[in-house]
């Protein structure tokens, strides 16, 4: 009975709505500002007469005629990154005049569809939704277009760079120019279940059998590994009868699981300063030489680390996606998760979540061990060192140098970068769109009403833990720099398959890198030294 | 004689024109591309036979030669067998036989893309339905050997039925005097079998097995969603190797290299395997009219 | 020939054991497919927390959530749409291509080249990897201006089908034996009368089994359907490797999907069963 409601209310909702969105996407206001409607859920943003932008307003449809096509990831009208530009469509194409049109690619597959396209001169689209790491393979061909000038124009929707954080600043730069629009900003924190970490009665009992106090919240990675040692294999959550784990990760093979790795290995390879050297705000390659790092003791040492760790999470990890790792946490089996915003915001998803309101968040831990590359020994540090990360793909809008309509295209990445659009994105979980700059945080760091998360649903104290962290995340003083030449793709699988090996433990952590190593080596000559290198300086900002 | 002259090269050209107009160039572009290192980004440079002989030394690539090898004679086997288990028993009345004849069809119709998926979940260690029916803890994903058997099984399932379907079609061939004069001489079926049946069949076994070599050398859809090629490279079959480098790190000369030493290894076994054929049955192919 | 009479006890536990055999295999290819559904009924939460046999309303409630929301947004019915009407238009130029080149290998003799050489050519087609040939079908179909359109999807699974349509029915005519057609040509019929009311016609399972096994490749092609399409032209394939996205594997569109999927080829395969087996009726035809 109640599945016939349910469905009769939804498809008479579909209908409904489907028959009142006909062609209303605006409200206009004497004042020249603006109401966009959201498609199908109808839902209101306003934007003020200067967030919109001078070239816009009532009746003035400054691209009418005009047709782009932009490629995102396949996620629907209802999912990640994909489904904000649906809503805000009708809303554009009225501001606008023009017609927009979204293709969905599987998301592994973007890159190569784009990079076949733009390579064979079938110019089929006009913008791409990329993930971070794919810029360098569009940038260098000159492929895509940088966009200053459109930043600078007050004719467009309104967006401040100022708001980016250096972390997340460069990645949406290359080479000092702009080249891709505010939209989602990625980075991995580390979550945990803050009911069971935080109650006495656990913490008591975790003294009484180890002997020491519980380290939470965690400071090292060691007193992760120690609490998740503690807890796995006890049936500590009372959501199902099977004794749970301490940590689950997301190891398969060819998607997220390097990332595991970058993540974790920063605190304990990427030393902070003021300059940027072989030994300094640096992780990947000799800036000189274009030899890899991948296999120095810190890098060795980190893996060494993320194994020891991952035996405290269910055996089948090796094998699991992003979504199953994270269904192990969300469902209560796991004491941690490190991974992206994604997993706060399904937190808070009770069709998905058992455990609203018992998230804990913070910042990565580090280590108080750095292995310093340029005096080639171990370094130890009074506190630990923390690094931040911008990790994962921070999809963000870039335009392609054959489009014939550019300043469309960028009127489109502008208006979903306004402060009021960028808001109504991160208020969401299910856009996808993660917070990272200043306006998403809450006060004294930011500019966000707090009403505006709630609103959404966010348990209170889920969203101040989870606001916390990526703040200190993006804003950390030590950063892993962002790998984004020429063939990260290429750098990155091999890594990755090397990773894998070692997780189902046919490889030992110094074998697994010292192979990477050598990839690294034959990737690079084939690409050819010179060029990559020139690249990899441009990316860190190395001056020699 | 001049008509049947003219009549079979009308019927054989259309196809054969066609063929001709859409892999000719192709063909003879992937060679010439093989002998490039490929960018996508940069002018592709002439390295002549460099990418063979990078081959030669890659031990993933090795690796993906043995992995695939495993597959396919491992996979073929059974699914040549069972197939004609299940053609023989099938050729039999039996009650709602449509409807279990559609059943067995079926999974040749799945969109293997989805199978990888879907048995994602059916492999699900902590539980799914495998597991959780058994009530064990079988590591059908997270490791090596487990890995290659559960793609071993999607294919299987997938494939039976293509050997099935050939099968059956060529048993509606034989005629039925051949099985009443040998139930004359015997009741066994066994017997019966082996020396009515199977030679009828025989042209068809080489035709499947050449068949489903074909396929199965290029089987790609199940490990890329089922397994990813992992854990680790313990499923990295040679097309997900050439995939990779292809269409993820635009290395298109070294996919196409990769990809004609395949080609040759399998047209070698197909000219041997061709010659046995017409040895066997000199005798049933129609020289002239 | 004395037959088995049926009530006899060896005859009844044989036919039944061969019934019993035949159902097992056909449950053990259908269970996926009843998985599917589960999964398509089942709230996304549920996904791996049941197990087992995975009953409805004994070990979950069963919803039509993820049915609806697929269906709402419209792209199944279209990659539908479009896988069928690609896997229509090739499994006719596969058939109206492959069947008159397969019975001239098998009716009649060519020298240069030699019916051998045809057939292995033919067979060559599907050795190749595909990957080589990526790049240069993309020019090619960019020069047509066939870039996202069905017609160059059912080009290219044309020309990889046609094959294997050939090499089976070479064998199927092979298998036929002359003696009616010849009898046919003493009375003064033409080679296409011949070849379409009789020898197409007595070898029609394996026709039937040639074209089911090029619609099933056709249907399930992913390569090209990726590269040569993007808009218009999405396929199931393309559609399915959609069901990844930027939180992971959506298994509950999986199941929707690979159920939608089947829906065409389903329909299909009952049609063509018929024609797959013809009983025992040959046999009067050799009389």
């Amino acid at each position: 009975m109640k599945m016939l409601k349910t469905l009769g209310l939804l498809l008479g909702f579909s209908l409904v709505s489907s028959l009142a969105q006909a062609g209303e996407g605006l409200k206009w206001y004497s004042d020249g500002s603006v109401d966009l409607i959201t498609y199908q859920d109808r839902e209101v943003i306003h934007l003020s007469k200067d967030q919109l932008g001078t070239m816009f307003g009532k009746g003035k449809q400054p691209f009418k005629g005009k047709k782009i096509a932009i490629t995102v990831n396949n996620s629907g009208p209802k999912g990640g990154i994909s489904g904000p530009l649906y809503r805000l469509r009708p809303a554009w194409e009225e501001l606008t005049g023009a017609k927009l049109e979204i293709v969905e690619m599987p998301l592994a597959e973007q890159l190569s569809k784009t990079m076949f396209d733009l390579r064979m001169g079938s110019n089929q689209y006009d913008g791409f939704i990329e993930g971070a790491w794919y810029m360098g393979e569009y940038v260098t061909p000159g492929y895509i277009i940088p966009i200053d000038d459109y930043i600078a124009d007050p004719g467009f929707p309104q967006w401040d760079p100022d708001w980016f954080p250096p972390s997340l600043r460069e990645i949406h730069q290359w080479d000092g120019k702009y080249y891709a629009v505010l939209n989602d900003s990625d980075g991995q924190v580390l979550y945990w279940r803050q009911d069971i970490l935080g109650s006495k009665e656990w913490q008591t009992r975790y003294k009484r059998d180890t002997g020491k106090d519980m380290p939470h919240p965690p400071q090292t990675w060691q007193d992760v590994i120690d609490i998740a040692k503690y807890f796995d294999g006890k049936n500590w959550d009372d959501n199902d009868p099977d004794p749970d784990d301490g940590i689950v990760m997301h190891f398969r093979v060819n998607e997220q699981g390097m990332f595991h790795f970058m993540s974790l290995s920063a605190s304990f390879v990427v030393m902070g300063g003021d300059t940027v050297d072989r030994g300094t705000n640096n992780y990947w390659f000799d800036p000189d030489t274009m030899e890899p790092l991948i296999n120095q003791p810190g890098h060795v040492r980190a893996l060494e680390t993320l194994y020891e760790l991952s035996q405290s999470g269910p055996a089948a990890q090796a094998a699991w996606d992003l979504g199953t790792a994270w269904d192990w946490f969300l469902r209560g089996k796991s004491i941690f998760v490190f991974s992206w915003g994604d997993v706060g915001s399904l937190v808070q998803d009770e069709s998905r979540s058992k455990i609203k309101g018992k998230l804990g968040a913070s910042v990565l831990p580090g280590s108080y061990e750095v292995y310093d590359m340029n005096k080639n020994r171990w370094v130890r540090m009074d506190k630990p060192n923390i690094a931040g990360n911008t990790t994962g793909g921070s999809w963000q809008g870039v335009i392609s140098a054959k489009s014939k309509n550019p300043e469309v295209v960028y009127s489109l990445y502008a208006l979903m970068a306004t402060e009021p659009v960028s808001m109504w994105n991160v208020n969401r979980g299910w856009t996808g769109v993660d917070p990272g700059v200043q306006i998403h945080f809450l006060p004294p760091v930011g500019t966000a009403s707090v009403m505006g998360y709630l609103k959404e649903d966010f348990h209170e104290r889920d969203l101040f833990y989870y606001l916390d962290a990526y703040h200190k995340n993006f804003f950390a003083d030590t950063m892993l720099p962002y790998l984004r030449i020429n063939g990260t793709e290429e750098y990155w699988r091999a890594l990755d398959q090397n990773l894998s090996e070692t997780m189902i433990g046919r490889m030992t952590p110094q074998e697994a890198l010292d192979s990477t190593y050598k990839e690294w080596q034959s990737i690079t000559n084939r690409r050819g030294k010179a060029r990559q290198l020139k690249q990899y300086q441009q990316s860190i900002g190395y001056r020699h | 004689m001049r008509r049947a002259a003219r009549v079979k090269w009308i019927f054989i050209l259309p196809a054969s024109l066609w063929v001709l107009a859409f892999t000719v160039f192709p063909f003879f572009y992937g060679l010439y591309l093989s002998l490039f290192n490929v960018q996508f980004g940069v002018e592709d440079q002439f390295i002549g036979l460099g990418n063979y002989t990078r081959a030669f030394e890659d031990s993933r690539a090795h690796n993906s030669v043995i992995i695939t090898l495993i597959f396919v004679f491992a996979g073929v086997s059974i699914q040549l067998v069972l197939g004609m288990l299940v053609a023989l028993l099938v050729n039999r009345p039996m009650p709602f036989r449509s409807v279990l004849r559609a059943l067995i069809t079926l999974p040749l119709f799945a969109t293997p893309i989805a199978v990888g998926f879907l048995f994602f979940t059916i492999f699900y260690e902590e539980g799914g339905l495998i597991n959780g029916l058994l009530g064990v803890k079988i590591p059908w994903l997270s490791t090596p050997h487990f890995a290659l058997l559960s793609v071993i099984i999607v294919d299987t399932w997938q494939w039976t039925p293509f050997c099935f379907l050939l099968f059956l079609a060529a048993l509606q061939g034989i005629p039925e005097e051949y099985y009443e004069a040998a139930a004359l001489e015997t009741t066994n079926n066994w017997k019966i079998f082996w020396h009515v049946t199977l030679p009828f069949l025989q042209p068809t076994v080489i035709l499947v097995i050449l068949l489903r070599v074909t396929e199965s050398v290029k089987v790609f859809d199940i490990p890329y969603t089922l397994t990813t090629g992992g854990p680790g490279v313990a499923t990295q079959v040679l097309s997900m190797f050439a995939y990779r480098a292809g269409m993820r790190f635009f290395d298109f000369g070294y996919a196409s290299a990769i990809s004609f030493m395949v080609f040759i290894i399998v047209m070698i076994m197909i000219f041997s395997l061709f010659g046995r054929i017409r040895q066997s049955f000199a005798g049933s192919e129609r020289e002239q009219r | 020939m004395k037959p088995k009479t049926p009530w006899s006890p060896a005859a009844f536990l044989e036919r039944h054991s061969y019934f019993i055999l035949t159902l097992i295999f056909a449950g053990f290819s259908a269970l996926p497919f009843y998985w599917a559904a589960s999964l398509s009924i089942r709230n996304p939460a549920e996904t791996f927390t049941v197990t087992g046999l995975a009953i409805p309303f004994l070990q979950y409630q069963p919803t039509l959530i993820n049915w609806i929301e697929e269906l709402a947004v419209g792209e199944s019915q279209r990659a539908l749409l479009n896988s069928t009407i690609i896997a229509v238009g090739t499994a006719v130029g596969v058939a109206v291509l492959g069947a008159p080149a397969a019975y001239a290998l098998s009716r009649f003799s060519f020298r240069r080249p030699a019916n051998k050489d045809f057939t292995i050519w033919f067979l060559s087609q599907r050795v190749l990897p595909p990957i080589v040939t990526v790049i240069p079908i993309f020019m090619m179909m960019q020069v047509f201006n066939l870039l996202d359109t069905r017609l160059a999807l059912i080009l290219v699974n044309i020309t990889f089908n046609l094959p294997l349509v050939v090499v089976i029915m070479r064998q199927a005519f092979l298998d036929l034996p002359v003696e009616l057609e010849e009898a046919a040509m003493v009375d003064g019929a033409s080679y296409l009368d011949i070849f379409l009311k009789i020898s197409l016609r007595l070898t029609m399972p394996s026709m039937a089994a040639a074209m089911l096994i090029a619609t099933a490749f056709t249907w399930n092609e992913f390569l090209f359907a990726l590269t040569l399409g993007s808009l218009d032209a999405r396929t199931i394939p393309v559609h399915m490797a959609g069901a990844v996205d930027t939180r992971g594997i959506q298994f509950w569109f999986v199941g929707v999907r690979v159920l939608i999927a089947m829906g065409p080829p389903v329909i299909l395969a009952m049609l063509v069963q018929r024609y797959i087996v013809r009983g025992l009726t040959f046999g009067a035809l050799k009389g």
